[in-house]
């Protein structure tokens, strides 16, 4: 039976780890990267912030007057600390509704997405 | 016996006496026959076709359009025994009680009559058209076993069903003629001619009773009928025409003197795919995608704005029909992936269909039917239609849908996208029900329309008129089944006037 030697496990486990660190640090390389902006918590909430740009640059088609610091200011009121999901069905319940590229969306989501497409420049 | 009689053999000049004669062999003027059949009237009837289409006969139909798009006048129709249950899809929904009612939203709406007026007249309705059972909406009770209903929460849209008329042949529902001709036979005093066109209401000097009907072959034979009463069940264009082009005695034409025959025509606007109807768990009941047979009955269920939505928020009536699947765009995946994250739903195998619609138009005066100077084969003058929708229609509709997307969230089972927006956008999606209404409108008032809750002409004594072209709005229904309820109203009144 071949048996590996201390030296090549050594080297085996060092190639291991220069493609784990590579990976990752490629990964990181590759993402998208976003300025900060005073608005992020709420960016944070969606899972996917290059979908959520997406869906709310046709946001900001429909909505007039679109100021993010003063929207996030109203948004982190509305949801309060609860659960996105949360803020969403209250929203749905009282008719807070905005349309994105004809897709009909709680308000709050829609907000968050002009957000993010704000963020994205 | 009765007798079917080819018009062409009846010798030019004579003079056929009746108690009734009927203008118009469709499901109106066949259920009508039907329906005085256990009377002692005699009755004719007069159609203007024979047994199966012919081209000659069919172009008597042609006429012009201005304005929104349309389809041809001729198209839509079919003019021989059966009338256009011949192409008929077999949909049936009776109206709802806030379609006769008068609404101060809604510009000349109300009915001189109530749907508790109808109710009693649907089970013999539905028979006519063999729709099985009224289930309606308690058909959720007997379709159980094939799914469930959204879970939609608390709002405006609701499931509701329709009905549909026994399919042969998989597909074909009632044809009227085909299936009522051995009917009409037995009935021993009732005569049917075939090809046998009314061109002309006689009136008296005073325009106060129909001393005649003209009645022309294609071949040329010319003869006369003679009525305690007429009634017209030739459809919302013909009866129009007719009663325009009657116009010896009474120069604006029979029964117009207030300027009413041929207003406010209406169909149902048919947007195809106006929007995606998205559910993040999956496939809805197979009840929303197509015919399903339990009970007796062949059922389809739709979405549909309630009464109170309705009322609530001044929208037409309008039904919500689940199409077939659509694919997404990226955006639409974002929206899907992005919502149903947000509102902590899987929605991996999430649902995309193109949702269909039957909309309600308001009532327009101005969307009319004229008469031209063009001429056809019978010497009759030719009608144009001018034909409008007011942007508040899709407006109002768009408003249900976005009510529909709003219950959807709140229930977190699902979302909406309206696909439509600007009127180009709306007339590239439009097709149409093909159900002619509105043209001879029911009213107590002879200013505000042409027939009485009685369907009599008003001012003219021995005039009636059968047919969708009295409803003075519309409703998301369609009309068939709800115009056979005023048919059997019709009949036992004639039956209570006529001695």
């Amino acid at each position: 039976m071949k048996t590996v030697s201390r030296r090549q496990t050594i080297w085996l486990g060092g190639a291991a780890a220069v493609l784990v660190a590579g990976g990752v640090g490629g990964r990181m390389l590759l993402r998208k990267r976003y300025a900060p902006t005073p608005y992020d918590d709420l960016i944070a909430l969606v899972h996917d912030r290059d979908a959520a740009a997406q869906i709310g640059e046709t946001v900001l088609a429909e909505v007039e007057d679109f100021e993010p610091i003063a929207r996030a200011v109203s948004l982190r009121s509305r949801i309060a600390g609860r659960p996105l999901a949360v803020a969403l069905t209250e929203d749905a319940a009282k008719g807070r509704l905005v349309e994105g590229g004809g897709w009909v969306l709680p308000e709050t989501l829609g907000l968050i997405c002009a957000l993010a497409a704000k963020a994205a420049g | 016996m009765g007798a079917f009689i080819d018009a062409r053999t009846v010798p030019s000049g004579t003079t056929v006496h009746a108690d009734v004669a009927i203008v118009g062999g469709g499901p109106a003027g066949i259920t009508l026959a039907l329906a005085l059949a256990n009377s002692k009237l005699k009755v004719v009837l007069l159609e203007s076709g024979g047994m199966t289409f012919d081209a000659k006969t069919q172009s008597l139909y042609q006429g012009s359009k201005i304005g929104a798009p349309y389809v041809t006048l001729e198209a839509s129709r079919l003019r021989y025994l059966g009338g256009s249950s011949n192409h008929w899809g077999g949909w049936c929904r009776p109206l709802d009680a806030v379609d006769f009612e008068e609404r101060d939203w809604m510009p000349y709406s109300g009915w001189p009559i109530t749907k508790a007026d109808l109710d009693r007249h649907f089970v013999k309705a539905h028979e006519m058209c063999e729709a099985g059972t009224l289930y309606y909406d308690a058909a959720a009770k007997i379709t159980g076993g094939i799914g469930k209903p959204l879970a939609l929460g608390p709002g405006g849209i609701t499931t509701r069903w329709f009905q549909f008329s026994k399919m042969r042949s998989s597909v074909l529902p009632t044809h009227f003629g085909e299936r009522y001709a051995g009917d009409l036979k037995k009935v021993s005093r009732l005569s049917v001619y075939l090809w046998a066109n009314v061109t002309r209401l006689g009136l008296n000097p005073s325009g106060t009773y129909v001393r005649q009907l003209d009645v022309a072959t294609l071949d040329g034979r010319k003869f006369n009928v003679k009525a305690k009463a007429c009634v017209l069940a030739a459809g919302a264009i013909e009866v129009a025409r007719l009663l325009l082009a009657s116009n010896d005695i009474v120069k604006a034409g029979t029964g117009n003197a207030h300027d009413m025959v041929g207003r406010f025509f209406a169909d149902h606007p048919v947007p195809r795919d106006n929007a995606v109807l998205v559910l993040f768990g999956g496939e809805p009941a197979p009840f929303y995608l197509g015919n399903q047979t339990t009970h007796g009955a062949i059922l389809r269920a739709g979405l549909f704005p309630s009464e109170k939505f309705r009322r609530d928020h001044e929208v037409m009536a309008s039904s919500i029909t689940v199409e077939g699947k659509v694919e997404l765009d990226a955006l639409g995946k974002a929206a899907v992936a992005t919502t149903a994250n947000a509102l902590g739903v899987d929605a991996a195998n999430a649902s995309y269909h193109s949702l269909g619609c039957g909309m309600e138009v308001t009532p327009d005066p101005d969307r009319r039917l004229t008469l031209t100077d063009e001429r056809d084969a019978l010497g009759m003058r030719k009608l144009k239609l001018h034909m409008r929708i007011a942007s508040q229609d899709f407006d109002k509709y768009r408003l249900t849908l976005k009510e529909l997307g709003r219950q959807l969230i709140e229930s977190r089972i699902g979302m909406v996208k309206l696909n439509l927006r600007t009127r180009d956008e709306w007339y590239a999606s439009l097709d149409w029900g093909n159900h002619h209404m509105g043209t001879t409108r029911m009213s107590a008032d002879p200013k505000n329309g042409v027939v009485d809750a009685n369907l009599r002409v008003h001012n003219v004594v021995n005039l009636y008129v059968a047919g969708s072209s009295v409803f003075p709005t519309y409703g998301a229904a369609n009309p068939t089944v709800n115009l056979l309820a005023l048919v059997l109203r019709l009949a036992e009144h004639l039956k209570e006037e006529l001695p």
